[in-house]
C-alpha cells in the first residue's frame, strides 16, 4: 500500500470514529435479562441475567448508581451504570416503578401487582412507608420542591398525589381509562391515558384535567429531552413518537415507531433511545431527520438508559 | 440459524399482537391487561409449537410400534380438546381473569407481612450467573413436589375422584398429558403456586426448555412400545414407565411410578417398577363408561360427582 494512500486510510479512521461511544441498558422484562449495547457498533455487547422481571431504571442522585427493579424478582439491582457491575442487591417488595425525589432524599418505588407504593430513605434504603393504594400503581413523578409524589393508578383512572411530609395520600383525581406515564411540566402533570389516545393535563393545584394532546391511540409515557426543549411521548398502539413543545403543549412532530415505543432515554448525540416493546427489538431514531434504526434485544424490552462512555 | 428461529419468532408474535390482539384490547377498553395479554400470546403460540412437536415426534412412533391398536379413537379426540384447551392457554386464560384480582390482594397482604418471598438464586448466590444451572435445580424441586401432589392425588379419595379423569382413559396416547378435571387442573395450579412462592419460578423465561418438557411428558404418555433401556429408565419417566403406573391394576392407592419427569423419586421412595417387560392395559376398572368415553363435558361433571360421593363417604 502507498504511503498517501495508508495515510488517508489512517486520517478517514481517525475522524470517522465518533468520540464517544455510549453504553446503553435495556431491560429484557420476557426473559429476565439485561442487554448491554454499543451505541457506535450497535452490538449488543453482553446481556446480563436478571432474576424474573426487570421493567424499569433509575439514576441515584450522585449519578454513582444505577437502581434497576426486578419486579418478579423482589430485587433491586445496585449497578455501577460505566461498567454494569452489580454492586450489590436489596430485597424489595415487587419494585416496578421507582423514582428519587429532586430533593434526594426518598426513593419512591411503585408495585403494580401488589398495590402498593413505598417510600424508601434514599440513603439506606429502608422502608419508611408502605401505602395501600388503588388498582395498579404504574408510574411515578414529584414536583420539583419534592413535595408530592405523583402515582399514576392504572386500574382506577386516577392520579394519586402522595404529600412527602406526612407520607400519606393527599389527594386523587380521576384523569381517564389506564393512566401510565406521568411527567411533571411547568406547574402540571402530564399523564400518559393509555386507554384514550392522548395526553392529559392535569393542574395539582385544581385537580383538573385542563385540556388533553391528542397524540393517538395507547398514550403511554412522556419525557423531557435533556436541555428541556422538547418533550416525547409514546403512544404504544399507533405506535408513534410525538415532540411536543412544553410551552405550548403544542405537537410540533410525530415520527412512526412500529412495534410499542415505551420506555425513552437521550443519548448525547441526540438521538433517542426506545424500547420496542412487543418486537424485541430498541429503536435508535435521530429526531432532526426521523431516521430510525432498530437492534435486536431480549423478549418485551422495557426500560432504557444511556450512559456515556469514553470510546477509542 | 437458532438466532434466525428466534428472530423470526419474535417478530411473527410482534406482529400477531400490535396488528390484531392490542388494538382488540384498545377497542374493548382492557389496555390495563396490555403486558399481561401479550404475555399469554406468547404462551399461547408456544403452546401451539408445542402441540406441533409433540405431534411430529410422538404420533410416528404410535404409528410406528404402539402397544395397542384401536378401531375407533373417539376416546382419543376428546383428549386432544383437554391438550388445546390446556396448552394454548385458555384455561390459563380463564384463571388470569379470574384470580388476578386475588393475587394481587394476596401478594400485597403477604408483602404487608414484611415477607419478601426469595428464589432459589437469592438463596444460592451462584446460580445466578447460571441462569440454565439455576432452571435445573428448579425442575428437580418443582418434579419433586410434581411427584408427591401426584401421591397425594393417589392417597386421598376425594382428589382420587377427581384424578380419576386423567388415569379413566382406555385408548391412552401422547394427548392424554392434559386430561385433567378442572377442578384437578385448579389443585395443581395451587400446590405449584405455593411452591413457587417458596423458592420463586423462572420457567416462563425458558421457553425452549419448557417445550422439551412438555415433550417428555408427552412421551411418557404415548403409545408406545418402548423403554429408555436399563439407564435411561431410571433417568427419564419412560412411555413404558408411565403406562405402567397408569394400568389397571394400578388405579387408586395401589399405585406405582408416580414420577412425572424423573424416575428418581419412586426410586428413593420405594414406588418405582423397572421391569421393562409390562406394558399393561390402561383405565379404571371401577369407573363409569363415561368417564372413559364421554365427552369432555360428560367427563367434568362425572369427575364433579365423583367427588361428591367420595366427600359424603357414598363412594
Amino acid at each position: 500500500m502507498s504511503f498517501p494512500r495508508a495515510l488517508l486510510l489512517v486520517m478517514l479512521a481517525l475522524f470517522a470514529s465518533p468520540a464517544w461511544a455510549n453504553l446503553i441498558y435495556v431491560l429484557n422484562s420476557g426473559d429476565a435479562t439485561i442487554s448491554l449495547i454499543d451505541s457506535v457498533t450497535r452490538a449488543e455487547i453482553r446481556r446480563i441475567p436478571a432474576l424474573r422481571e426487570p421493567h424499569h431504571l433509575t439514576l441515584t442522585p450522585d449519578g454513582r448508581d444505577l437502581l434497576i427493579a426486578d419486579s418478579g424478582g423482589n430485587e433491586l439491582y445496585v449497578m455501577d451504570p460505566a461498567n454494569a457491575e452489580v454492586r450489590r442487591r436489596v430485597r424489595v417488595s415487587n419494585p416496578y416503578h421507582l423514582a428519587y425525589s429532586p430533593d434526594g432524599k426518598y426513593l419512591v418505588v411503585a408495585s403494580l401487582r401488589r398495590d402498593q407504593v413505598d417510600i424508601y430513605d434514599a440513603r439506606d434504603l429502608s422502608l419508611l412507608q408502605r401505602l395501600r393504594v388503588g388498582d395498579k400503581p404504574s408510574h411515578i413523578a414529584f414536583d420539583p420542591e419534592s413535595r408530592f409524589a405523583y402515582v399514576t393508578l392504572q386500574g382506577v383512572r386516577s392520579v394519586m398525589a402522595i404529600d412527602m411530609a406526612t407520607r400519606q395520600p393527599a389527594w386523587q383525581a380521576e384523569v381517564g381509562r389506564e393512566p401510565a406515564g406521568i411527567t411533571w411540566n411547568r406547574g402540571r402533570l402530564l399523564v400518559g391515558v393509555m386507554g384514550e389516545s392522548h395526553f392529559a393535563v392535569l393542574n395539582p393545584e385544581t385537580r383538573q384535567v385542563e385540556r388533553q394532546i391528542p397524540t393517538g391511540r395507547g398514550a403511554h409515557t412522556i419525557f423531557p429531552s435533556p436541555d428541556g426543549s422538547v418533550l416525547y411521548g409514546t403512544s404504544r398502539v399507533d405506535s408513534r413518537i410525538i415532540a411536543i413543545n412544553p410551552e405550548t403543549l403544542e405537537i410540533t412532530r410525530s415520527y412512526e415507531v412500529p412495534g410499542g415505543p415505551d420506555c425513552i432515554a437521550f443519548d448525547p448525540e441526540g438521538r433517542i433511545w426506545v424500547s420496542l416493546r412487543w418486537v424485541q427489538r430498541v429503536g435508535i431514531l435521530d429526531p432532526r431527520n426521523g431516521d430510525l434504526e432498530t437492534i435486536r434485544v431480549g423478549r418485551s424490552p422495557h426500560g432504557v438508559f444511556v450512559q456515556p462512555v469514553r470510546g477509542e | 440459524m437458532i438466532d434466525g428461529i428466534f428472530s423470526a419468532y419474535g417478530d411473527f408474535i410482534g406482529w400477531l399482537y400490535t396488528a390484531g390482539l392490542q388494538p382488540m384490547l384498545y377497542a374493548l377498553g382492557m389496555m390495563d391487561y396490555a403486558d399481561d395479554l401479550y404475555r399469554w400470546l406468547d404462551f399461547a403460540v408456544f403452546g401451539l409449537i408445542g402441540i406441533i412437536v409433540s405431534w411430529v415426534v410422538c404420533r410416528p412412533l404410535e404409528a410406528a410400534n404402539p402397544v395397542e391398536r384401536w378401531e375407533n379413537r373417539d376416546p382419543v379426540h376428546t383428549d386432544i380438546i383437554y391438550t388445546v384447551l390446556s396448552r394454548v392457554g385458555v384455561f390459563p386464560l380463564l384463571a388470569f381473569v379470574l384470580l388476578n384480582g386475588a393475587q394481587s390482594w394476596l401478594e400485597g397482604t403477604i408483602a404487608n407481612t414484611g415477607f419478601v418471598a426469595p428464589t432459589l438464586e437469592s438463596l444460592v448466590p451462584p446460580l445466578r450467573d447460571h441462569p440454565l444451572l439455576a432452571l435445573a435445580c428448579y425442575v428437580v424441586i418443582l418434579d419433586f413436589g410434581e411427584y408427591w401432589r401426584h401421591r397425594f392425588q393417589h392417597r386421598f379419595g376425594w382428589w382420587w375422584a377427581l384424578h380419576s379423569v386423567h388415569h379413566a382413559q382406555t385408548q391412552m396416547t401422547f394427548w392424554t398429558d392434559d386430561r385433567n378435571h378442572i377442578l384437578d387442573d385448579v389443585l395443581a395450579a395451587l400446590w405449584f403456586g405455593a411452591l413457587a412462592l417458596l423458592i420463586g419460578v423462572p420457567l416462563g423465561q425458558f421457553p425452549v426448555i419448557l417445550l422439551i418438557l412438555r415433550l417428555a411428558e408427552s412421551m411418557s404418555h404415548a403409545n408406545i412400545r418402548m423403554s429408555y433401556g436399563s439407564v435411561g429408565e431410571r433417568l427419564v419417566v419412560s412411555p413404558r414407565f408411565h403406562r405402567l403406573h397408569h394400568g389397571l391394576l394400578s388405579a387408586g392407592q395401589t399405585g406405582k411410578n408416580y414420577g412425572v419427569l424423573l424416575p428418581v423419586w419412586d426410586w428413593m421412595f420405594g414406588t418405582a417398577d423397572f421391569d421393562r417387560r409390562v406394558y399393561p392395559p390402561t383405565g379404571v376398572p371401577d369407573g363409569p363408561e363415561g368417564l372413559a368415553t364421554g365427552s369432555w363435558f360428560r367427563q367434568q361433571v362425572l369427575g364433579v360427582r365423583r367427588l361428591a360421593q367420595a366427600l359424603t363417604g357414598r363412594g
